[in-house]
């Protein structure tokens, strides 16, 4: 069993931290994604994770618990512990892997030579994925406006929110999960069978199992204390 | 009778000053002597060290609604929007290095202009959303359509898009940014493609061909 390409049908989620994502109380769906540029291999990064290895709503918001809980230990490691500073994890958008790849083949963005999304466990997290775009050498004038263009396309290609309160955020009045915006691409179904679904279980057992990675039962263990 | 005019005149003042701490104050609206509106970009600074820039010829901008029946309260409306704006901007450039939503001065100081450039052309005011210091995006929503202007320190780029497709690109460069007129007559053709609301909707004399984004490869 492969466990590390990206079929285009999988779901890749993004999770959404507050306050990154949000400006003047509302939610900014443009910053739903972070693209940064390396010009070193002209490509643009960005974070996902793969549905593979979060293949339940629980592990999706595992995720995004301990995404926020990470931020926050760096903030209070930097000093900055005002309350302005808290990152709170609010849901998650999914996107397809076909939309993705389809970026390389948009009207109006021929300055990008391939799209694609990759396995890369990062952080001791097996479900990190890489959405990583590279651009054709010598034709971008302005990368800022190419950012602009993709984040377009893949917030109209995306469906959620999936909204989410971790446990330790439970102490905040108005969670900021309830300004999260509705895509174009409409509210996230999970169109998986019972059946199917059953089965990306066992094979996301199966591949913790083979990869014999530790990353799983830390993510495990994190998820129980703090979502 | 009161005799009303198709036609009204204003006079545009964009000031932007060459410190490299940037000053910009949100826009203001000055009834002049003839009776006419005009949008003053205000210092902060009681004095203004090195060169200022203006652009005062006035333009002809023809009105195809009712624009006239409720001018003042419109532009009072505008000015208000605009304000929020250029507060929005300058509590960007005071945040901490390292915060996903700081600018830097260069891009403050691009965007200040666009804004007031927007504003004397009677756009409605636009959200914002940056990608990092480098950017910012000023974007406009109607329905499920999108009109995005990406300004950066010495370029702008124009989006416009719908849920199923980018409609257009257009690539405003460094010396096109030294002509607001050419630039703002490009993004004027943009926009009255993307917004068809008679009263927003400005119809200038001449517009130029707008320079389309070109790739090469």
């Amino acid at each position: 069993m492969r466990c590390g390409d990206i079929p285009d049908a999988d779901s890749l989620f993004r999770q959404t931290i507050h306050p990154l994502s949000f400006r003047g109380g509302r939610f900014a769906h443009d910053k739903f994604l972070r693209l940064s540029y390396d010009k070193a291999d002209r490509s643009l990064l960005a974070s996902l994770t793969w549905e593979r290895y979060v293949p339940s709503t629980k592990l999706i918001h595992g995720y995004g618990c301990r995404l926020a809980l990470g931020m926050n230990e760096a903030e209070r490691a930097a000093g900055r512990t005002r309350q302005q500073n808290r990152r709170v994890y609010c849901g998650a958008y999914e996107l397809k892997g076909k939309a993705i790849r389809a970026l390389a083949a948009s009207e109006g963005l021929h300055e990008i030579l391939s799209a694609d999304v990759v396995h890369h466990a990062e952080k001791g997290e097996i479900a990190h994925a890489d959405l990583r775009i590279v651009i054709r050498p010598g034709v971008v004038a302005d990368i800022e406006g190419t950012k602009t263009a993709i984040l377009d396309r893949l917030w109209n290609a995306c469906s959620g929110p999936l909204r989410h309160i971790c446990d330790c955020d439970k102490d905040i009045p108005e969670h900021p999960s309830s300004i999260l915006s509705i895509p174009p691409g409409g509210e996230y179904s999970d169109t998986r069978s019972y059946l199917f679904r059953l089965w990306c279980i066992v094979r996301f057992q199966i591949c913790d199992w083979l990869s014999g990675s530790h990353c799983l039962t830390q993510a495990s263990n994190s998820l129980n204390s703090h979502t | 009778m009161l005799n009303y005019q198709p036609n009204i005149y204003r006079q545009a003042i964009v000031i932007v000053e060459s410190s490299p701490e940037p000053i910009c104050a949100p826009p203001a609206l000055m009834l002049d002597s003839s009776g006419h509106y005009s949008p003053v970009w205000r210092l902060d600074h009681t004095s203004v060290a090195g060169p200022v820039y203006t652009t005062p010829e006035t333009e002809s901008l023809i009105l195809r609604d009712t624009f006239s029946s409720v001018p003042i309260i419109w532009e009072s409306e505008l000015s208000q929007e605009y304000q929020e704006l250029g507060e929005a901007l300058n509590e960007m450039t005071e945040l901490e290095e390292g915060d996903e939503w700081k600018i830097d001065a260069p891009v403050y100081n691009i965007a200040c202009s666009v804004a007031a450039e927007l504003m004397a052309n009677s756009f409605p005011a636009p959200s914002i959303f940056n990608h990092g210091p480098k950017s910012i995006v000023f974007n406009w929503s109607k329905e499920q359509d999108n009109l995005y202007l990406t300004i950066s320190a010495d370029r702008i780029s124009a989006l416009i898009s719908s849920p199923e497709r980018i409609k257009r690109r257009i690539d405003i460069s460094a010396r096109e940014l030294m002509n607001p007129s050419l630039a703002f007559s490009s993004v004027g053709a943009a926009y009255s493609d993307y917004s068809r609301e008679p009263v927003k909707q400005l119809v200038k004399g001449a517009v130029p061909d707008p320079p389309e984004l070109v790739l090469v490869g």
